[in-house]
């Protein structure tokens, strides 16, 4: 079923049609548009969502997949929906020096949350993020990518307060879909793609929330098989896998195969 | 104290950032020099007289970067390097913030310099604030008629785009940069060609950091002589050091390059009372340490290459003997595993590999043989990978190793005695 967050997909981007209009122009050429469209699309619906992608692709004049292949490189395109908070702490050598390892610590006991989770309520997302530039005012985090420095326990219960108020200074981000533990696809995901194998001992990890492949960077059959998947074109098909096929997914599209 | 107030003139005392505020200081000023009166080929002498070299890490004369473009008239691009992540660098997240015209006026000039009638800026995704003041800069220099069509009725045009990266250390690498402002995953190119040759979008493009481009504004108000006559014989004028880490008084100071190192650390404060230096890391994450023995070297690009270690970007954090330099080297393995683009095989699978040794390590469960095993994976990365973010897992780790192996070593007699069986 369709979230209303997808109902709303077509007037939102109707609506922003002409600022698209405006970013593309810019540019020589128009895949160069891809990234500040998502910006802007993030900012409305608060997370990088796949029908953002689809759009920003037809509008650079690219195929889906190659706005998926080139969102997921960059860790601030957030691909599932994240809290109205996104603290984002830094692990960065100088501020970890300087704190920053009871400042986290501190953060997931206050939160009850780890690394790339979501709290249940929806309101705050937390992740341990590289240096940011603030390294003379460690510990430093950001809060919806706007920067606080010199953090201290007292400091941050004010935070969590005032946001769990509503009274916070940083505008919360918008929210349009519950979210869910995470929002980040997990590594072994990609390593499916071909990229960044986590070492070759082959033992899946603990924490695989649907990634298809295992550490090794083998495609795990056991997790295709009777598996749905949902493909671009938005239908859904069962993936049909025995020992002599590899994998067939059925596609509305046939234009999207191979790329 | 040798601390010198350039680019950093004014910053921590009042807002710059308005017109207003900045014409006030001259800005502009020698942005109507450049069109009205200068040739772009007298930037260029006046940047290679001057003896600039990039300030964003490579330390490559600008002037003669500038001069490795194609003759010819063509479509060529300006791209401002604003993607500061080198892990203790915070200079141009400064300079972004407090001074966004000086920022500006530097890209301007430099893109006349190189005859480019489009100039683009590439601002670390993290610097939502940055972005912001930046475009509001730019917008009131284009209501001044700074930016734009024929600048100052000179028939010149100049267009200025501003571009958001979204989290990606990589893109600080000048080809990954223009592939990710091409709109496409941010992973390195293959060099040559240069970006000079063939850059953004094919055509020949210029990679400057924010810092450089910011030092051709005094290089130009107060001549090539002035910048020259400052520094050592290859280091010449000025520099931003972002000073962190365990020091007293951690920030950005801009000092005369050549300035020994003990003097930086004492700029900055100096240690925390009763406590005694164990090691400098002078270039950034990139970069290896250098120890008590270095203290009175001069702080240029040569000097920091003799040692073993490298200038970089200028980031400086200092270690008091309260580091645990296990932890240290993880943290720093573990940035550069994780901001691997995974192109190349000993970058992905080197710094992964490493990253879980070196995990086992800090929770003293480390195995007979991993301190050689990380030393030899290390020397195995080095020079195998198309861009420097795999040679750069190697120095920090290495230096500290060496030096302190001891550290290391415990982690693992620690897993001995621990198991019994």
């Amino acid at each position: 079923m369709s979230s209303d967050r997808e109902k709303n997909f077509p007037a939102l981007w109707e609506r922003l049609r002409p600022e698209c209009e405006r970013i593309v122009s810019q540019y020589e050429r128009k895949r160069s548009a891809l990234l500040p469209l998502m910006h802007l699309f993030q900012a409305h619906e608060g997370f990088a969502s796949v029908e953002a992608m689809h759009a920003a692709a037809e509008m650079v004049g690219i195929t889906p997949a190659e706005a998926e292949a080139t969102v997921s490189f960059y860790t601030l395109f957030y691909r599932r929906p994240v809290g109205k908070y996104m603290l984002q702490v830094c692990r960065g050598l100088a501020c970890s020096i300087n704190g920053a390892e009871d400042v986290m610590a501190y953060f997931r006991e206050k939160l009850g949350i780890g690394h790339l989770q979501t709290t249940p309520d929806g309101v705050f997302s937390y992740e341990e993020v590289e240096c940011l530039a603030a390294c003379d005012r460690a510990s430093c985090m950001q809060v919806n990518l706007e920067f606080v420095y010199d953090l201290t326990p007292p400091k941050i219960d004010e935070m969590l307060d005032a946001m769990r108020a509503g009274a916070y200074a940083v505008a919360p981000m918008a929210q349009t879909e519950t979210p869910s533990r995470t929002w980040a696809i997990p590594q072994d995901a990609q390593v499916a793609g071909g990229r960044k194998s986590r070492g070759a001992d082959g033992v899946p990890r603990p924490d695989n929330a649907g990634g298809i492949g295992d550490a090794s960077g083998v495609i795990m059959l056991d997790n295709i098989i009777n598996r749905s998947i949902t493909g671009f074109t938005g239908t859904r098909e069962r993936a049909v896998v025995d020992s002599r096929e590899v994998v067939q997914v059925a596609e509305d599209e046939s234009s999207h195969a191979g790329h | 104290m040798p601390v010198t107030k350039v680019l950093t003139e004014g910053i921590g005392e009042r807002d710059m950032r308005g017109i207003d505020a900045y014409r006030q200081r001259g800005g502009y000023k020698q942005w109507e020099r450049v069109v009205r009166e200068l040739q772009p080929a007298d930037v260029l002498d006046l940047a290679e007289k001057s003896g600039l070299r990039g300030r964003g890490g490579a330390g490559f004369p600008t002037g003669r970067k500038w001069s490795f473009l194609p003759k010819d008239p063509n479509v060529r691009y300006l791209v401002c390097n604003c993607d500061e992540a080198e892990p203790g660098t915070f200079k141009d997240h400064m300079l972004l913030e407090e001074t966004p015209h000086l920022v500006l006026e530097g890209m301007l000039v430099g893109a006349y310099a190189i005859a480019s009638h489009h100039a683009f800026i590439y601002i670390r995704g993290e610097f939502k604030r940055g972005y912001e003041i930046f475009m509001a800069a730019l917008d009131e220099a284009r209501a001044a008629g700074y930016v734009g069509a024929n600048i100052f009725g000179s028939g010149y045009d100049l267009e200025v785009t501003v571009h958001r990266g979204a989290g990606a250390y990589i893109c600080g690498e000048e080809t990954a940069m223009l592939n990710s402002l091409e709109g496409k995953r941010g992973e390195p190119r293959l060099k040559p060609p240069f970006p000079a040759v063939a850059g953004l979008y094919g055509k020949p493009t210029i990679v400057n950091n924010v810092e450089t481009l910011a030092y051709l504004v005094p290089i130009l108000e107060r001549g090539a002589q002035w910048f020259a006559a400052v520094g050592t014989e290859r280091s010449k004028g000025y520099k931003i050091v972002s000073v962190s880490g365990h020091v007293q008084r951690p920030g950005n100071y801009e000092i005369p390059l050549g300035t020994p190192v003990r003097e930086i650390i004492e700029i900055a404060g100096g240690l925390r009372p009763g406590r005694t230096l164990a090691a400098v890391q002078p270039g950034g994450g990139s970069s290896a340490c250098i120890f008590e023995e270095h203290l009175d070297l001069p702080y240029d690009y040569e000097n920091m290459a003799k040692a073993g270690s490298m200038l970089g970007s200028g980031a400086f954090v200092v270690f008091d003997d309260t580091t645990d330099f296990v932890k240290c080297a993880y943290n720093l393995v573990r940035f550069f595993a994780h901001e691997s683009c995974g192109q190349c095989t000993p970058c992905r699978e080197g710094g992964s590999w490493m990253e879980r040794v070196l995990e086992r390590l800090v929770r003293g469960r480390g195995v007979p043989g991993d301190y050689e095993m990380l030393l030899r994976v290390a020397g195995s990365i080095t020079g195998l990978n198309l861009c420097p973010l795999g040679d750069s897992i190697e120095p920090f780790l290495k230096s500290v190793m060496v030096r302190f192996p001891d550290a290391f070593k415990a982690r693992i007699a620690g897993v001995r005695e621990a198991q019994p069986a």
